[in-house]
């Protein structure tokens, strides 16, 4: 069994223990089975292998645990969505992905409680739901692309963002927890673009 | 690796990076009674549990039938599943949960497990 | 808490919704750690603490110890 990491349309070597499976007009980057699996630690683990690769090439990170049995099984799916993949790495090229959760500050004290009236209840809602929604508009304006992510917060989302765009983005950020001192903004990354490397996520 | 923090409040503590706020959601919703909605997450936390634990064992049986496992490796594997068996009885006791409890009903989607 | 180890429990939430939730898709076997149930500990915490209550702590001791 191998491990398949990522897929890029890069033909040069990684660097040992990684392998390259070439795949069409495509390669497929594979690593062996990590013997030491498990926690948090392998997670990281691979997370540093994988942007270790796209310090150099455009990729599609591929999802976690995903093994195949050899390199001709590796090839034979690969080369299956030979096209979608493509297709997908255009969208991410020369781009990284920044991750994004707004919630509000503490629930010391439920921000609801303060309604009279049904309307009232209503706009405080409402009043809500438009923080998040501002604040995401404000940053997908200066991302490629943008998906929101399944989460309890206000906001927990993803942006495609130029790397040479990735500075203004975080200041923008930082702009925006000023402007709202009683939400939280955590901005992590940059990360390979999971969320938009697969039809189901984007 | 660089770090992965871009920017965050200063006074964030890690370990409570995130409020409680779904059992407000749902306190608002569903029951104001705060014993239910704990009890309500904990049904949510143990199901999900037992689901991975079920996705586990069945990876852990096929790869047993494929011979890809010492005999070593199958008995933790066996203790760990039984382990996690006990404590999860446990837990269900301490919160008055069934088995049935955890089998939650999706509507459309059928019983959860 | 490290500076670093700290920065790593705020982004371990966005690192779990990318490696499990995201990326390509290939038919393939995915394999959680089946050796080791931390991992199972790692993705249900990433999810609890995203759901965070004071009980949390309570409820799933660490993997190994209590268990």
């Amino acid at each position: 069994m191998i491990r398949l990491i990522a897929i890029t349309d890069d033909a040069s070597m990684p660097p040992a223990p990684l392998h390259a499976v070439g795949c069409g007009r495509l390669t497929a980057i594979c690593a062996p089975v990590d013997e030491h699996s498990g926690g948090a630690d392998s997670l990281w683990r691979h997370e540093e292998l994988v942007e270790s690769l796209m310090e150099t090439r455009d990729l599609l990170p591929v999802r976690f645990g995903t093994q195949l049995a050899d390199d001709e099984a590796v090839a034979q799916a690969v080369g299956a969505r030979g096209g979608q993949l493509a297709q997908r790495l255009e969208l991410v090229r020369g781009a990284v992905e920044l991750a994004l959760r707004v919630d509000e500050r503490g629930a010391a004290e439920p921000p609801l409680t303060g309604a009279a009236t049904g309307t009232e209840y209503m706009q405080l809602q409402a009043d809500r739901v438009r923080n998040g929604r501002m604040i995401h508009d404000e940053l997908a304006a200066l991302a490629r692309e943008t998906t929101m992510l399944p989460g309890p917060e206000l906001l927990r989302a993803a942006y495609l963002v130029e790397r040479s765009n990735v500075d203004a983005f975080v200041a923008r950020v930082r702009k925006l927890q000023e402007a709202n001192p009683e939400l939280v903004l955590i901005c992590t990354g940059p990360w390979p673009p999971y969320s938009f490397a697969d039809e189901e996520r984007a | 690796m660089r770090d992965k923090v871009l920017a965050a409040p200063k006074d964030l503590d890690p370990l409570s990076v995130e409020p409680p706020r779904l059992e407000d959601a749902l306190s608002r919703r569903i029951n104001a009674d705060p014993e239910s909605v704990e009890r309500g997450l904990v049904q949510l936390v143990l199901t999900i549990v037992e689901l991975l634990r079920q996705l586990m064992e069945r990876q852990a049986l096929r790869r047993i039938d494929a011979g890809s496992l010492t005999e070593e490796q199958v008995e933790r594997l066996g203790t760990t599943f039984m382990e996690l068996d006990r404590r999860m009885e446990e837990l269900r006791d301490e919160f008055g949960l069934d088995v049935e409890d955890l089998n939650l009903d999706l509507g459309p989607l059928g019983r959860l497990l | 808490m490290s500076t670093a180890v700290a920065d790593r429990e705020v982004a371990l939430v966005d690192l779990v919704d990318r490696l499990l939730g995201g990326g390509v898709v290939i038919a393939g076997d995915i394999t959680l750690s089946v050796a080791d149930v931390d991992l199972v500990y790692v993705s249900l915490r990433a999810l609890i603490s995203s759901v965070a209550t004071a009980q949390e702590k309570q409820l799933l001791p660490r993997m190994g110890e209590a268990w």
